[in-house]
C-alpha cells in the first residue's frame, strides 16, 4: 500500500488521531509519519524563542525613548568605566559588558527590569557568607523585616550570636503580627 | 553509580527529567561579549580549580575538560545528553566543563555567563535538582567570588537572567496532547503564568519524539522556591491533561493505538537502516504504548536512554568513530536491535 500523503513510498505506519471526537486514520510512510507527527511544532516554537531574544532589544529601546523624553538628554554618553560598554551598546545587544555595568547604568535599569522581568528587585537567594557592606544604597528599598533580616545575616557572619538571637525573635514577632493583621 | 536517566522514577510516563540551571559570573573578568581569549583561558582554569574541592566535599568524582578542544562527535554527544548547551559546544573561544560522574551536575564555563551550574534528575523532582545545584553553588562561592548585588541579585550577562539567575525546567513527553494538536494552545495557556514551552534541546531547537521543555521565564522579584512551586504547579497540570488525553485516546481507539505501537516495535526491531528522526518517532510510539500498558517487555527498559543513544553524536560516540549517514543509519538500526527487549506476548 502506498503512503496516503506522498503517494510515493510504501506506507508502513497506520497513524490514528482523534480530532474533535472524530477518528481519522492514515497510512503513512516513515518519512511522512515523522513529518506529520512532529505536529508543526518547529515554527511556533522558533517564533516564541525569537520573540524572547529579539524583542529584548526592541523592548529596551522603547524604554530609552521614554527616558530621553523625560530627562531631555541623550543616554549615549553613559559608559561603563570598567569595560567601556556604552548604554547604547547595551540596548543594541541586550547584554551587559561586565558586572560593573549594572552600577554604571543603574539610573536606567529600574525601568528596564520592570519591562523585562516585571520586577526591579531581587528577592531570592543571597550567597552564603556574603558581606553586606556598601549596601546602604538600596537599604531604603527594603521592608522593615527585610532590613532586620540583613542585620541578622550580618550578626551571624560576625558571630555576634546574642544580637542574632535578639533579632531573630524580633523578626518572628513581626511576622506573627503581620499574619495576624492579614 | 547509576546515571540520572538510568534510574526508575515516579511520573516518568510524562515527566522525563527536572533540571535547574544557575547563571553566575565572576567580578574580575568581563562578561562573554567583552572577554578576550586570554582572559577566557584564565577564567576556565580558575573555575576548573573548583572540581578538586567538589570531589573532596561531595562523595562523588568530578571530571573537568576543555570543551573547545574536544572532537565534534564528543561535543554533539554531550549536547544530546543535555550535559552542555548547543551554545557552549559551538563557541570558538576556550570553554570548559566540570561534570559529576553520575552526570547529575555539570558546570559550564565561559558560556553566555562565566559559570552555569546545572543539576538534572529523573522524573518530576525540581526540589532535589535545586538542592543539588544550590549546594554546588555554595561550595563554589567559597572559591569564586560570584558577582552579586543586594538590589539586582546575581549579575548576569543578559538582563533576562538577573536576580536568581535560575532557570528551572522539566522535560515532558506529550504524545497525546501533540496528536490532539493541543501544544500550541498549551504554549499560549502556560505563557500567561510566565512559563515557556520549547523543543527538546532548548531555545531554537525543534521538538523530537513529542518531547518538550517547560521552563520559567522570570528570574527577578521571585524567589527560587517560588519559581519551583510555580513551575511544579503548571507541570502537574500538564501531566494531568496529558494523562486525561491518553485515557480518552485509549477509550475511543485502543485497538488502533495498540496496532500502531506493535508496528512501531516491528520497524524498530527489524529495520536495517533508520534515520534518527524516524527512530525518535517510533520510540515515542513505543514509550506511549509501554506507559499505557499496551505492550510489555521481558525486562526493565529505559526508552529515554535509547532516545539519547540513537542521536547522531551519541551513536558515533558509541561507535568510536565518525561515519557517513548511510553507515550511521545502519549502525543505528543495529544498535536499536541490540538494545530493544523482547515483547511478552500475552496481550
Ligand atoms: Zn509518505
Ligand atoms: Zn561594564
Amino acid at each position: 500500500m502506498l503512503c496516503d500523503r506522498c503517494q510515493k513510498r510504501d506506507a508502513k505506519i497506520l497513524y490514528t488521531e482523534i480530532i474533535n471526537g472524530v477518528k481519522k486514520e492514515q497510512h503513512l510512510c516513515e518519512e511522512c509519519a515523522t513529518d506529520y507527527t512532529s505536529f508543526q511544532m518547529e515554527k511556533p516554537l522558533l517564533n516564541s524563542d525569537l520573540t524572547l531574544g529579539d524583542l529584548l532589544s526592541t523592548l529596551l529601546d522603547n524604554y530609552t525613548v521614554v527616558d530621553k523624553k523625560q530627562s531631555g538628554e541623550a543616554n549615549s554618553t553613559v559608559v561603563c568605566s570598567n569595560c567601556g560598554t556604552s548604554y547604547e551598546e547595551f540596548i543594541q545587544k541586550g547584554r551587559f559588558g561586565c558586572s560593573k555595568c549594572y552600577n554604571s547604568f543603574s539610573s536606567h535599569l529600574g525601568k528596564t527590569f520592570k519591562g523585562i522581568q516585571g520586577a526591579q528587585f531581587h528577592t531570592g537567594k543571597r550567597p552564603k557568607g556574603y558581606i553586606t557592606a556598601g549596601s546602604e544604597r538600596t537599604m531604603k528599598d527594603f521592608t522593615e523585616i527585610e532590613k532586620l533580616s540583613l542585620k541578622l545575616q550580618e550578626a551571624i557572619e560576625k558571630e555576634e550570636f546574642e544580637e542574632a538571637a535578639r533579632l531573630r525573635d524580633f523578626i518572628k514577632q513581626m511576622k506573627k503580627e503581620e499574619t495576624n493583621n492579614a | 553509580m547509576l546515571k540520572w536517566y538510568e534510574q526508575m522514577v515516579p511520573d516518568s510516563d510524562v515527566v522525563i527529567s527536572s533540571r535547574i540551571r544557575l547563571a553566575r559570573n565572576l567580578d574580575n573578568y568581563p562578561f562573554s561579549s567583552k572577554i578576550t581569549e586570554e582572559q577566557a583561558t584564565a577564567l576556565v582554569n580558575e573555575v576548573k580549580g573548583v572540581a578538586a574541592s567538589l570531589t573532596e566535599q561531595e562523595k562523588r568524582k568530578f571530571y573537568t575538560c576543555n570543551i573547545s578542544t574536544l572532537s565534534d562527535i564528543d561535543k554533539t554527544a554531550m549536547v544530546e545528553r543535555h550535559i552542555v548547551s548547543p551554545l557552549l559546544a559551538e563557541k570558538e573561544q576556550t570553554t570548559g566543563l566540570i561534570l559529576s560522574e553520575d552526570e547529575t551536575i555539570s558546570i559550564m564555563i565561559n558560556e553566555e555567563d562565566h559559570v552555569r551550574i546545572q543539576a538534572i534528575v529523573g522524573g518530576l523532582n525540581l526540589e532535589q535538582a535545586y538542592q543539588e545545584a544550590d549546594h554546588v553553588d555554595d561550595l563554589a562561592y567559597h572559591k569564586l567570588h560570584f558577582a552579586y548585588d543586594e538590589k539586582y541579585g546575581y549579575l548576569t550577562a543578559c538582563p533576562t537572567n538577573a536576580g536568581t539567575g535560575m532557570r528551572a525546567s522539566c522535560m515532558v513527553f506529550l504524545p497525546a496532547l501533540s496528536s490532539a494538536r493541543m501544544i500550541q494552545k498549551l504554549i499560549e495557556e502556560v505563557g500567561k503564568y510566565g512559563v515557556t514551552v520549547r523543543g527538546i534541546y532548548g531555545e531554537g531547537t525543534k521538538s523530537l519524539g513529542n518531547i518538550y521543555q517547560i521552563s520559567n521565564q522570570k528570574t527577578m522579584g521571585i524567589s527560587e522556591n517560588e519559581i519551583i512551586e510555580n513551575l511544579k504547579r503548571i507541570v502537574s497540570q500538564v501531566v494531568k491533561q496529558e494523562r486525561k488525553r491518553r485515557e480518552y485516546m485509549l477509550s475511543v481507539g485502543a485497538d488502533e493505538i495498540q496496532d500502531q505501537v506493535y508496528r512501531s516495535y516491528g520497524v524498530l526491531k527489524y529495520a536495517r537502516q533508520i534515520s534518527s528522526d524516524d527512530a525518535m518517532t517510533l520510540l515515542s510510539q513505543l514509550k506511549f504504548g509501554a506507559d499505557c500498558g499496551l505492550i510489555e517487555f521481558d525486562r526493565e527498559f529505559n526508552i529515554h536512554k535509547l532516545m539519547m543513544g540513537v542521536q547522531p553524536g551519541s551513536l558515533q560516540w558509541t561507535l568510536g568513530k565518525n561515519v557517513g549517514s548511510v553507515t550511521r543509519d545502519q549502525s543505528r538500526a543495529e544498535y536499536i536491535r541490540k538494545e530493544l527487549p523482547a515483547i511478552i506476548n500475552n496481550l
